[in-house]
């Protein structure tokens, strides 16, 4: 196959035939869905390309499937509540999930709850990675969106809060979605709300960009991947295109009422829930509460395929197919752990003591007996003294050096010979 | 004869007599007018002679006398220079370079006239020339300044403060960029050097205040006078570098007004129509940055650009080395430590509080400057250790300072003292004094150091509490300082108990009842801030304190009081309340669904008096409400059709409450049931209707033509409603129809829009247009196969369908205000008419013609044509053909023996060719009329 191939996942509340539907984006051929359940609203999510993780709706569990035994469930990570949203990070190590108003974070490999974030006043309602996992974007009930650093809030000591890295509170109701865009810190990132509203920002400094305000509350919201159109779902089941990069050069065009229709995707008839755009941004996939999934050339805003389900639609998303999908007899490299439900610095040190695998840092303070900031510090020190050294060393440095140790190996050998001197006087007054 | 008599007409005699006058001659001379020179003041000014002023002089001859020896010629050159220039404006900018460099350098002329006059001419062109044109030239002028700040003459240098005043007026980015020169010039005018007697330290000069006996003034109004000047320098200087930032105290913060700048706010339905482009620049920003101070070479500075001013933290460092010990040493003469024994109260003479205020100014200014740094916490540290020890010696010793009794000075110089105390009867003018003193040595003081600073920490919350307290004579400015006062305070000391008595004491201030609008902003302003910062800390332990929460609880109560009168002091608690309600706060929450009953009442709540800005928060407040009760919901129905909300706020609302009814969540989801569904589709259901039970019996006993209008064969009349009210109704509608179609058991939602219609609607005689449009809309839109109709209802949506087609075919073509309608209502009873066949054949069957006056005759006509018409309802006619047959053949019979009119050629015409030979093939035709 030349080109990557595009799935669609897509879940609904009613879950009859399986929990999450699968289906080649081009060709509309149906794969083999997994069972077991119902995934909640934003609570599927893809785990480093070997596992999928479903937050059971209405139950407080995320059930997790490898992704190659679609029939059989792996794991349930049992949670202390609800899950309300989920996701794991790109490059497969943390998984996040908000649990009424707070934030769960999980590591992968060793199945450790590493921190619990509560800043949220209200129920969460989605979360969203930056593509280079280093920072993580939260939104809620309580109009506030957060962003964090990932590895900051892991830093942080225990008697600490940690601290978001922004806190965005210019939307007056609910936050209903986030995309991030491309770009690791430096992205941009859309959020939509109740409020009528979308807001573009900016990560790295935290500002507002942008604010469009429609005639209906967006209850979903994603960027192309050059992000050149923002699509924002709409209550009223329409689906709004935005235009980032217009110029206002085609200002005289004479068909002013057709193009506004040209910026609307029609034909959902409640609310839009979910939306994804292809990777060569070509297609839109969206789900929506009228119990429908459907797919759109954006060029064109023509419904191209139209698949019902038995429920509303909770999740759908466009992913390129991991390999494990379709070769029944791969393996996940690392198998699960079991993930804990308890937050792990509370665990008895012993424990932590068995497994000196674990890499985070700051916590691991009581154990060890210097931070690894204090190692890094003496490392860093280290390598600037034989870097001085080096500096300084030239021919003259070299020879200081070398007489220097010649001259120690001098005094050496006279110590030696003293000593030999006396053993030998001993040994030969003996023998007298 | 008649030739002689014409001789005699022509030289006829004159006879003159004696005693009598002389007649005048025709043609003698009249020489009693009286002649006037001419004076041209001004010459034509196109010649290469340039214009001149009374004396003749033109620009240049005065320009030439400013070089004369004698003091008089150059006092009498400027002099007609101010009189040239005020004529004749165009030549300041032909000659500015000119004229500056002569007025600047006679600064420093030894004749106190020729500075008086040059002040004067100064002061008249510094209006007249912009900062940019006067910014190449600006080096010169300072220099010359300058030069007169130093000069050796007590004179010159006196005036140099009056010439410094206008160009800090006028100039004052332009002046404060040659701070460094003139801050040492400052200094210099009430100090001289002295150089350390040891060796060792031989760079550091120290400074003493100099004591000049030779000055008219005495040295302590000297200095009063230079520092008042250092102290309006150092204002523009903050001013300047911190652009719009304002007071610390309560004002918004500062990241709040950045956003506004750079963020581009678009309206959906703008750039849909492409109006409103975006357009989003690669690294980030949603605008270019083009406003970038940066610049090569400094206009200002070309040949200083090393040294910065005091922008570099090391030259302020070295300034306020300098400047502090003489501070200290004038406020030591000033103080009341020179009075023997420290009186109670610390009372104060006017001239040395004024002094000393201009001190303490000076000192907030310069820690004001240091705060713009970006090692603050470092520089704070630095202050602290140098100047500590001092301030408490000197400042804090007398701390709460009070005026000595001004009754004698007014008798003085009554001009003075009502200049300076007017604002104030004797008690409020010290109380600047004493909070710029709080200002500067709170900041001296953070958490860490708080054991060490306790006891005069302690004075001064002891001050702030008191001065809080009797508070209500405060005005705004006042208020705001000693807020930050309080803020910073509340920083410094976290513990429970000191922040709450501060609270406690501004809670007081808020509680007095008439307090100036500003000042109540404040305080409201300073509690939002103090909430937001406590939501924030106590995250966990919500240890709350309780006076605040007090305060909180009281919002709503408070707007719901305040109603239509101070739209933005609604406005601030409405920001409040919803950031608070968003926190889900316990609380208040509950105090918010106590008054929420007032605050959306649909008379007089605070929703529909309040702006639309405001309406909207208010709005999105419902979202908020733990549970909204049935009456709540009355109401809030009551708000959407009485259209004193806008139909998009009204539509805004409908949507929020279908997000709180158990329709929009997922289907297993176990919810707070916060909306009855009962509740929900009684709110659905009123909106819709558009008219209460009381409007709708009260609209029954209305008869006439203007306002109703009725057919004989339909027993609905229709209320005709004004158009703006019908378009609300309207928009409405179609939300309440999408929200009723997202429903997901589709007949039973029918079934309970149907009982609905049936018990309220069904029976009424008078019907408002509007609300029939409306349930025959609602009709179209939520049918499906599976819905059942009851027989009452088929029959009331029948007569409902007739007599709006009636309606609109006697509606008169210019009738503009009705004519908006048509298109609506017209499509919504053929949708119905075509969806239900029965609705339709029962139409048909009340169309008993024969009982019909005749006047009705050509409408019934023209309707049955019109349908005929349209396609689909064309194939429901051919299965009741007979019936139509019937109603055509009455017509018939009613109308013949007359003559056959327009209409009725029409209608047979198209009888004929639809319905009689059962055509298949013309499809639909438009369904114009």
């Amino acid at each position: 196959m030349a080109a990557p191939m595009e799935v669609a996942l897509v879940t609904d509340a009613a879950g009859l035939l399986s929990n999450c539907s699968v289906w080649e984006l081009h060709s509309g051929s149906a794969l083999p869905g997994y069972r077991g359940g119902n995934s909640g609203a934003r609570g599927l999510a893809l785990l480093g390309g070997e596992h999928l993780l479903g937050a059971q709706l209405g139950k407080g569990y995320i059930s997790v499937w490898e992704l190659q035994r679609k029939d059989q469930l792996q794991q349930k990570i049992i949670c202390p509540g609800l899950v309300t949203c989920l996701t794991a990070s790109p490059n497969g190590l943390y998984i996040l999930a908000g649990i009424a108003e707070s934030i769960y974070l999980w590591e992968v490999s060793s199945g450790n709850l590493l921190a619990i974030l509560n800043r949220h006043y209200q129920d969460l309602t989605c979360l969203c990675f930056t593509d280079d996992s280093s920072h993580f974007l939260s939104g809620g009930k309580d109009c506030l969106v957060l962003v964090w650093n990932l590895y900051s809030t892991l830093q942080v000591e225990h008697s600490q809060i940690p601290e978001p890295r922004h806190v965005w509170s210019r939307h007056s109701l609910p936050i209903t979605d986030l995309c991030c865009g491309f770009g690791g810190p430096l992205a941009r990132a859309a959020t939509s709300s109740l409020d009528q509203t979308v807001k573009l920002w900016e990560i790295s400094s935290g500002e507002l960009l942008l604010s469009v305000l429609f005639d209906v509350g967006i209850m979903a919201v994603t960027l192309d991947l050059s992000e050149y159109h923002m699509f924002c779902g709409g209550m009223d089941g329409s689906i709004f295109q935005v235009d980032l990069c217009a110029w206002p050069v085609q200002r005289d065009r004479a068909f002013h009422s057709e193009r506004e229709n040209g910026k609307i995707f029609k034909g959902h008839r409640n609310q839009v829930t979910c939306l994804s755009v292809s990777t060569d941004g070509s297609l839109l996939l969206s789900g929506s509460h009228d119990e429908t999934v459907r797919l759109w050339d954006i060029q064109s805003k023509q419904c191209l395929r139209t698949v019902n389900h038995k429920g509303p639609v909770t999740n759908a998303f466009i992913t390129l197919a991991p390999a494990n999908m379709f070769n029944p007899d791969s393996k996940p490299s690392v198998p699960l752990p079991k993930f804990s439900k308890h937050l792990h610095g509370t665990e008895s040190s012993e424990d932590q003591g068995a497994e000196g695998v674990t890499l985070r840092l700051g916590l691991h303070q009581q154990v060890v007996g210097e931070s690894y900031l204090e190692k890094a510090d003496r490392l860093y020190s280290q390598m600037c003294l034989t870097r001085e050294k080096n500096l300084m060393g030239d021919q003259e440095q070299l020879k200081i050096q070398v007489t220097e140790l010649e001259d120690e190996i001098s005094t050496l050998r006279k110590i030696n010979k003293n000593l030999f001197d006396f053993s030998a006087r001993i040994i030969t007054k003996s023998a007298k | 004869m008649t030739k002689k008599r014409k001789h005699q007409e022509d030289f006829q005699k004159v006879k003159l007599k004696v005693g009598k006058k002389k007649p005048r001659l025709e043609n003698a001379t009249d020489t009693n007018f009286k002649t006037k020179a001419i004076y041209l003041p001004e010459q034509l000014k196109e010649d290469g002679i340039l214009p001149t002023n009374n004396r003749k002089l033109n620009i240049k001859d005065l320009l030439s006398q400013m070089h004369h020896y004698s003091a008089g010629v150059k006092q009498s050159a400027l002099l007609g220079l101010k009189e040239l220039l005020s004529q004749y404006p165009f030549i300041i900018d032909a000659h500015l370079s000119n004229i500056l460099s002569e007025v600047a350098a006679v600064f420093t002329d030894k004749d106190s006239g020729v500075r008086v006059a040059a002040i004067r001419l100064l002061q008249f062109l510094a209006p007249k020339i912009r900062a940019e044109q006067i910014a190449p030239f600006f080096p010169l002028v300072s220099a010359h300044l300058s030069s007169a700040m130093t000069h050796i003459s007590e004179g010159i240098q006196e005036d140099s403060l009056k010439v410094l005043d206008i160009l800090l007026g006028e100039y004052p980015i332009l002046l404060t960029n040659r701070c460094s020169m003139l801050l040492k010039n400052f200094v210099e005018l009430i100090s001289h050097q002295q150089l350390s007697k040891n060796l060792k330290s031989r760079e550091k000069i120290s400074w003493m205040l100099s004591v000049n006996p030779n000055r008219r003034v005495t040295s302590q109004q000297w200095r009063l006078n230079v520092l008042i000047r250092l102290k309006k320098f150092l204002q523009a200087l903050v001013d300047g570098s911190s652009g719009s930032e304002d007071d610390e105290g309560i004002q918004e913060q500062k990241e709040n007004s950045q956003f506004m700048r750079n963020s581009v706010c678009i309206s959906w339905k703008e750039h849909a129509s492409n109006q409103q482009h975006i357009q989003l620049y690669e690294n980030g920003g949603s605008q270019p940055r083009i406003d970038s101070a940066f610049r090569l070479r400094s206009l200002v500075s070309v040949t200083d650009s090393m040294e910065k001013g005091l922008s570099s933290a090391e030259n302020l460092k070295g300034f306020i080395e300098i400047i502090i010990p003489l501070l200290i040493e004038c406020w030591t003469e000033a103080s009341p430590a020179q009075l023997a024994a420290p009186i109670l109260g610390n009372l104060l003479e006017p001239e040395s509080q004024q002094l000393m205020q201009q001190v303490l100014s000076i000192i907030y200014l310069l820690w004001k400057l240091t705060k713009q740094h970006d090692e603050t916490h470092k520089m704070e540290a630095w202050l602290r250790m140098n100047y500590l020890v001092d301030f408490k010696h000197h400042f804090m010793r007398h701390f709460p300072y009070s005026l000595q009794e001004t009754i004698k000075h007014k008798k003085r110089d009554p001009y003075k003292s009502t200049k300076y105390y007017m604002t104030s009867s004797n008690s409020v003018d010290h109380l600047l004094l004493n909070l710029t003193l709080c200002d500067i040595m709170v900041s001296l003081a953070s958490a860490s150091t708080l054991q060490m600073d306790s006891d005069w920490l302690d004075m001064i919350r002891k001050f702030v509490t008191e001065t809080l307290q009797d508070g209500c004579r405060l005005n705004c400015k006042q208020l705001n300082r000693l807020l930050g006062v309080t803020w910073r305070l509340m920083q410094i000391q976290r513990n429970k108990v000191a922040t709450e008595t501060l609270i406690k004491a501004v809670y007081i201030l808020y509680q007095q009842r008439n307090l100036l609008f500003p000042v109540r902003m404040l305080l409201l302003k300073f509690f939002s801030r103090v909430y937001q910062k406590e939501e924030l800390s106590s995250q966990k332990i919500r240890s709350r304190s309780k006076v605040l929460s007090r305060w909180l609880a009281g919002l709503p109560q408070q707007l719901a009081l305040l109603g239509s009168r101070k739209p933005e002091l609604s406005k601030q608690l409405i920001e409040t309340i919803h950031s608070a309600a968003s926190h889900s706060n316990k609380e208040f929450l509950q105090s918010l669904q106590a008054t929420a009953s007032r605050i959306y009442d649909p008379v007089d709540g605070t929703l529909v008096l309040l702006p639309a800005e405001s309406q909207k928060r208010l709005v999105q407040l419902v979202y908020f409400l733990p549970c909204l009760p049935t009456d709540l919901l009355s109401s809030l129905s009551r708000c959407c059709i009485m259209g004193r909300m806008s139909s998009d706020l009204a539509a805004t609302l409908i949507g929020i409450l279908r997000m709180r009814s158990s329709f929009a969540g997922w289907k297993c989801q176990v919810q707070d049931s916060s909306v009855n569904d009962v509740d929900y589709f009684s709110f659905l259901f009123s909106t819709l209707t558009g008219f209460s039970k009381e409007e709708l019996t009260s609209l029954q006993s209305i008869k006439g033509k203007p306002h109703i209008s009725q057919t004989q064969l339909s027993p609905v009349h229709l209320y005709l409603t004004d158009l703006d009210q019908f378009l609300h109704h309207w928009a409405v509608t179609e939300v309440v129809c999408h929200s009723l179609s997202t429903i997901p058991s589709r007949s039973q939602c029918f079934d309970i829009l149907q009982n609905g219609i049936c018990k309220y609607l069904v029976g009424l005689a008078v019907i408002p247009d509007s609300t029939a449009g409306s349930v025959l809309c609602a009709m179209s839109k939520l049918l499906d196969q599976a819905c059942i109709l009851s027989e009452n209802l088929h029959k009331f949506l029948a007569s409902c369908c007739y007599s709006l087609l009636y309606f609109l075919l006697t509606l008169d073509k210019e009738d503009a205000e009705h004519a908006r309608k048509r298109d609506m209502l017209w499509g919504s009873c053929i949708s119905v008419l075509a969806l239900v066949p029965r609705v339709f054949r029962l139409m048909l069957q009340s169309l008993q013609v024969s009982r019909a006056c005749r006047e009705e005759l050509p409408v019934i006509g023209q309707l049955l044509r019109l349908l005929m018409q349209h396609g689909q309802l064309r194939s429901h006619m051919v299965t009741s053909e007979l019936l139509v047959q019937q109603i055509v053949k009455d017509i018939m019979t009613l109308k013949s023996g007359e003559v056959q009119e327009q209409w009725l050629t029409d209608l047979h015409y198209c009888f004929n060719i639809y319905l009689a030979t059962h055509p298949q093939g013309p499809g639909a035709i438009s369904t114009e009329y």
